[in-house]
């Protein structure tokens, strides 16, 4: 396949011009390049909001499906079919508010699924409402006095929760995050992702600027990602309030973890008949012994 | 950091001669629906100790509830209620502080209803910081179901879902506390009630979130992790003069696990509490408002 | 009557609501009635969104046939807009090179008058403000007090900015006018400008249908309101964050819709008047709580939106596809009322209703409404919109200490109501079966007890709620009824008015309510002979069905539209005509 055709559709991108989407997609698309995977050996699931339309952007397979259920539906995808690549993308609203428990409990379970949070701090497909990622103080158009809560952190949720591959990316920096989501795709594993990005048209703190002042990267400060203590330390470091923050971008935390759907019986987990190999009468045969 | 307990006397009207009631006033006729043993007794037991000591009457407590055996407990102590859905415990009680907030308002709850079906709610209450206590009783199994895995069942215990023993690790809710910086976070055991009074009692005065998960024995449905299982693990942080407000020392606690299993106050941060912030919102009723407030607001419509 | 129809066309992000509501009040101040709809698309940036407003002398509320004056903000879209341009209909964009053939296009260097007069692009939104005017025969009065309230916020100068775009975009035409317009349909023909009530400064407002919902709500005393961002309902619920502090309110955003609707059941267990909004796939997030609302009787308000169905459909556009599952939602048997109101001078006085029948019955009062009628802007007369916050809950008489009940089965099914922190009383809410006093039970007679204790409620709502009348039509000349809901009464209103003008002996039942059904009403009115048609923005006739399954009239037909846009006047009376045709009427 022709490499400037191979991951994309014809469907038109209905991103406004500047947003942070467009870097991520690169990325996204870059990371598939190398990976030597076929699209057809490719499932992206996407929630709803601007980031989900992703899945409609990489020409691969696609179920798009409601706001928030990316991860169950993803997860359904890999149990039926453990040999598809399952990545789950969406926004912040999406991963981290309708779909929060999901995530919680996909970092506990460990299934080997690519998860791509888009964080832009804001609620855009619906116009400019405060996100769990929204700092307090944010004015946005919904909060006179900005939120009152403190912004979200979902790499220390999914340390809390003993993720095995936590790691945050900056669209404005498409090299970096390609890298990562390489290695998200390699992992044996949960491969969380939380990606920031502005959001061009409703966020007016958090710009690219803003971020490219303040990101710097763990791996050229000899971050150790096997160390849960020194991850916790940098987990920490963002978010938090004040201007003067850095925030670190990378992979935070590593482990070695077996991923849900190869736990113990695969065989019985299964939903395809045919993995299963054993003959449907014959078991049905048996089974009604215990009612006689 | 700043002294976050709350002095009842403001916000909470006391009983104004300041004696002690028995525990008494919190006897609810209410037959009790749980198994002989359920560790819930202890757990009533001490409730009931914490409010009274704490001069609280009945009618200053809401208890809102979840669906499950702990969830009927608020029926068993007399107390305002509300007994909700499962895994909603959490919204509704913020719903009542918002609207009332001389309440003290109580969630309470089993770890399915708190960390399965209440997940979100419950990782969200961490970060808003609603003025509450949250008591969960951990029997780490579904009990009025009867016997299926939970969030908190050990990796490799063996249930009515998990017949081959559970493929996924437990659920950290300590862990996840201390990460999100909750205002308080504490662990009790239902068979040291004294202990669990006290934890309770130190919840209740925190301005804040307070959570206090409650080890307790299922003698239905969890044969591994039993009262006399937990006797021999559990431990008192008070012991080791732990500092609440290091939060290194309390995410590393919380992780504490298998032999030794600490209880107390494991975390306290120093983080105002979303009414704090907000100030009072009780704010005037319509009734008594601004005159002409609809002329106020149609004003940018005209 | 004189009226003029204008269409602004744009891409999203190029100030489209702004310009139509400016455009809107200016219209309004000078005395007409104004219709605006909103036809939006699903993204931030691009693609083709556009406003249409309706200005007359007399009360319209419903887009007009066909478009006078075009008003494209981006040139490549004029060509869509053709099929609906009026014979001697105008054409005014930034660049005329490009146009279809055979149009009446006005070159409007928009651009330009944003930067030359304005300073900023923004404000090529004023500049289009003022040629507005000058073409529909306006003069630029006013401009300073429109311009000086939309902005104080923002500071004099934007203020003063803002005016002399409007005023370089007037001059812009106005030179050319008699070429440009020469209908000049706002003016009369010794050239004195037109306004509606001969020359009285009547006292009116321009609204959308989601902000009347909320002031509504704030007029009748709500106190807590949750939501969680979604199309249509999320303006409601931003209204009501703008005015939190004004109003006294607590305005909650939640993570997720479960979350806010049990909120606000808390909040209302609590004492408060509390409503929760949603749309479409959130109502059905929230269908165990209303189920809840329903078995622990808190009185709650619950403002659900409809939009193209199933699942995320159509985000931004319009139907009325969820009558039925307004009616049956929540799993379990329990009283609610749903309430249709077909405009903004509805909706405010659908709230309070909800509000007035959630207290007093203890009962969900759903509010349905759609995306046309939310995002829509009305014009409303300010003495329609008033104050009433009284309490109507049933309290208990004298109470010994400690023994109150709270689901104390009475006549009417209502029990006497406390709330939590009442002094030496408790109050119990369980969602489980329970006693009178408020704990689990599996009893069979206390079972039978409260069911229908609940249901007979049912009966109170019926009574309370207005029945169904026939609009416009004095009785016994109408042989046959075009039945219609919420926001279709606008258009159905004027197609039979059309109709009627030819001598059909047609007319229209809008029902502001759908449940409790107005049964008896309704078989009164159709009495014998009478045909029934029904005309909704569904595709399975929903609103026939209930008039089958309710009072066993089968409709000889629907007038249906399901493709997430509005009704036209147009179709509604070819498709009436039709139907009529066939029933011979």
């Amino acid at each position: 396949m022709a490499e400037d055709k191979a991951w994309s559709t014809s469907a038109e991108v209905t991103w406004c011009p500047g947003c942070g989407n467009f870097g991520i997609l690169a990325a996204f698309r870059q990371a598939l390049a190398a990976s030597g995977l076929e699209p057809w050996q490719v499932v992206v699931v996407g929630g709803i909001g601007q980031a989900g339309k992703v899945a409609q952007y990489v020409g691969a397979n696609f179920l798009h499906g409601l706001h928030g259920r990316a991860i169950p539906h993803a997860l359904g995808v890999k149990l039926t079919n453990p040999e598809l690549k399952v990545i789950a993308v969406g926004g912040d609203g999406d991963m981290y508010g309708e779909g929060g428990n999901h995530l919680l409990h996909a970092f506990r379970r460990n299934p080997d699924i690519v998860c791509l949070a888009h964080n832009n701090g804001v609620y855009g497909l619906t116009k400019g409402q405060a996100a769990p990622t929204s700092g307090p103080g944010f004015a946005v158009k919904n909060r006179e006095a900005g939120t009152r809560m403190p912004a979200f952190n979902p790499l220390a949720a999914g340390l809390a929760m003993g993720g095995s591959f936590i790691a945050r990316g900056f669209a404005g920096d498409i090299k970096h995050l390609s890298r990562l989501i390489g290695e998200a795709l390699e992992h044996k594993g949960f491969g969380f992702i939380d990606i920031l990005q502005p959001c061009v048209t409703y966020n007016y703190v958090n710009t690219a600027e803003w971020y490219r002042k303040r990101v710097y990267d763990l791996e050229l400060e000899s971050h150790n990602p096997l160390d849960a203590d020194a991850a916790r330390a940098r987990i920490l470091e963002w978010p938090a309030e004040g201007d003067d923050v850095e925030i670190p971008i990378g992979v935070f935390y590593r482990s070695r973890r077996p991923a849900y759907e190869t736990c113990g019986r695969v065989e019985v987990r299964t939903a395809s008949a045919e993995r299963r190999g054993a003959d449907p009468v014959s078991v049905v045969k048996k089974a009604m012994e215990e009612f006689r | 950091m700043a002294d976050n307990r709350r002095d009842l006397t403001e916000s909470l009207p006391v009983n104004s001669d300041r004696v002690v009631l028995v525990p008494k006033a919190f006897e609810s006729s209410d037959p009790i629906a749980w198994c002989p043993g359920c560790g819930n007794f202890g757990i009533r037991e001490a409730v009931k100790l914490a409010l009274s000591e704490l001069g609280l009457k009945p009618e200053q407590t809401c208890f809102v509830s979840g669906i499950g055996q702990a969830a009927k407990a608020p029926h068993y102590i007399n107390c305002n209620l509300f007994n909700g859905l499962h895994g909603r415990t959490l919204p509704v009680a913020t719903g009542v502080k918002l609207a009332n907030p001389r309440l003290a308002v109580f969630a309470e709850g089993g770890d399915g209803d708190g960390y399965a079906e209440g997940g979100n709610h419950f990782l969200h209450a961490l970060r808003r910081n609603i003025d509450m206590t949250y008591l969960v009783h951990d029997n780490q199994i579904y009990g009025l179901t009867k016997g299926q895995t939970s969030p908190t069942s050990e990796g490799g215990m063996k249930t009515r879902t998990t017949p081959c023993g559970a493929i996924e690790p437990a659920f950290r809710p300590l862990a996840l506390a201390v990460m999100m910086d909750a205002g308080f976070v504490a662990r009790g055991f239902c068979a040291r009630p004294r202990q669990l009074a006290d934890v309770v009692k130190l919840a209740v005065e925190h301005r804040g979130f307070s959570l206090v998960e409650i080890l307790q024995n299922c003698v239905s449905f969890n044969h591994v992790n039993t009262a006399k299982w937990y006797s021999h693990r559990v431990y008192d942080l008070t012991e080791e003069r732990h500092d609440p407000a290091d939060r290194d020392k309390a995410y590393h606690k919380a992780l504490e696990w298998g032999d030794r299993i600490p209880l107390g106050v494991i975390y306290k941060s120093g983080r105002k509490s979303y009414d704090e912030l907000v100030g009072d919102m009780t704010g005037p009723r319509v009734s008594d408002r601004v005159p002409g407030l609809l002329d106020v607001l149609l004003a940018g419509l005209r | 009557m004189s009226e003029v129809n204008l269409v602004i066309a744009g891409r999203a992000g190029q100030g489209l609501q702004v310009i139509s509501r400016t455009l809107g009040r200016m219209l309004v101040r000078t005395g007409h009635h104004v219709f605006i709809s909103q036809d939006v698309m699903s993204r931030i940036r691009g693609g083709h969104s556009f406003a249409r407003v309706r200005a007359s002398t007399k009360p319209v509320a419903a887009d007009g046939d066909k478009t006078q004056v075009l008003v494209a903000l981006d040139p490549s879209l004029v060509a869509r807009h053709v099929p609906d341009l009026a014979e001697d209909a105008v054409v005014v964009t930034e660049a005329t090179d490009d146009l279809p053939e055979g149009l009446n296009a006005v070159r409007l260097p928009l651009a330009d008058l944003a930067r030359e007069h304005g300073e900023d692009p923004v404000m090529a939104n004023a500049a289009a403000v003022g040629a507005v005017l000058a073409l529909v025969g306006l003069e630029p009065d006013g401009l300073d007090e429109m311009f000086g309230s939309q902005f104080a916020h923002k500071g004099s100068d934007v203020v003063k900015r803002n005016v002399a775009a409007a005023e370089a975009g007037f001059r812009a035409i106005s030179e050319d006018r008699v070429r440009c317009c020469p209908h000049q349909l706002l003016r009369t023909e010794d050239g004195r400008q037109k306004t509606g009530d001969a020359g009285r400064k009547p006292d009116r407002v321009l609204i959308s249908g989601a902000e009347a919902l909320a002031l509504g709500a704030i007029a009748a005393g709500v106190r807590v309101v949750t939501g969680y961002p979604m199309s249509p309902a999320t303006p409601i619920v931003e209204y009501c964050f703008r005015h939190a502090r004004q109003a006294g309110l607590i305005v909650e955003q939640t993570e997720d819709e479960v979350s806010a609707a049990n909120l606000a059941i808390g909040a209302a267990f609590a004492g408060a008047r509390a409503m929760v909004c949603t749309a479409g796939g959130g109502f059905c997030l929230m269908n165990e709580a209303l189920s809840l609302d329903g078995m622990t009787e808190v009185p709650l308000v619950w403002c659900v939106g409809m939009r193209p169905g199933p699942a995320t459909g159509m985000a931004t556009r319009t139907a009325q596809a969820d009558v039925l599952f307004s009616i049956y939602a929540g799993h379990g048997e329990f009283p609610r009322a749903v309430l249709t109101p077909a405009d903004a001078s509805q909706s405010f006085r659908a709230a309070r209703d909800a509000f007035r029948i959630a207290e007093r019955y203890q009962t969900p009062a759903i509010i349905l409404f759609d995306q046309f009628m939310a995002d829509a802007l009305w014009t409303v007369d300010r003495d329609e919109l008033t104050m009433d916050g009284r309490r109507e809950r049933r309290e208990p008489e004298e109470l010994k200490p400690y023994s109150y009940r709270r689901y104390e089965a009475t006549a009417s099914g209502v029990s006497p109501l406390l709330f939590p922190g009442t002094p030496e009383q408790l109050v119990y809410a369980d969602s489980d079966e329970h006693t009178e006093e408020g704990h689990i039970t599996e009893s069979r007679a206390m079972r039978i007890l409260m069911v229908n204790k609940r249901d007979s409620k049912l009966a109170g709502i019926r009574q309370d709620l207005e029945a169904a009348k026939v609009e416009d039509m004095a009785e016994g000349e109408a042989e046959v009824l075009a039945f219609c809901f919420g926001s279709a009464r606008g258009v159905v209103a004027e197609a039979v008015t059309r109709l009627r003008g030819e001598g059909r002996k047609v007319a229209m039942v809008h029902l502001k309510h759908v449940w409790p059904f107005p049964a008896d009403a309704v078989s009164g009115l159709v009495g014998d002979g009478r045909k029934v048609v029904t005309v909704e923005q569904n595709y399975s006739g929903q609103l026939a069905q209930l008039l089958l399954q309710e009072c066993g009239l089968r409709a000889a037909g629907t007038v249906r539209r399901y493709d997430g846009r509005p009704f036209t006047v147009a179709e509604v009376e070819a498709g009436l005509r039709e139907l009529m045709g066939a029933t011979s009427g």
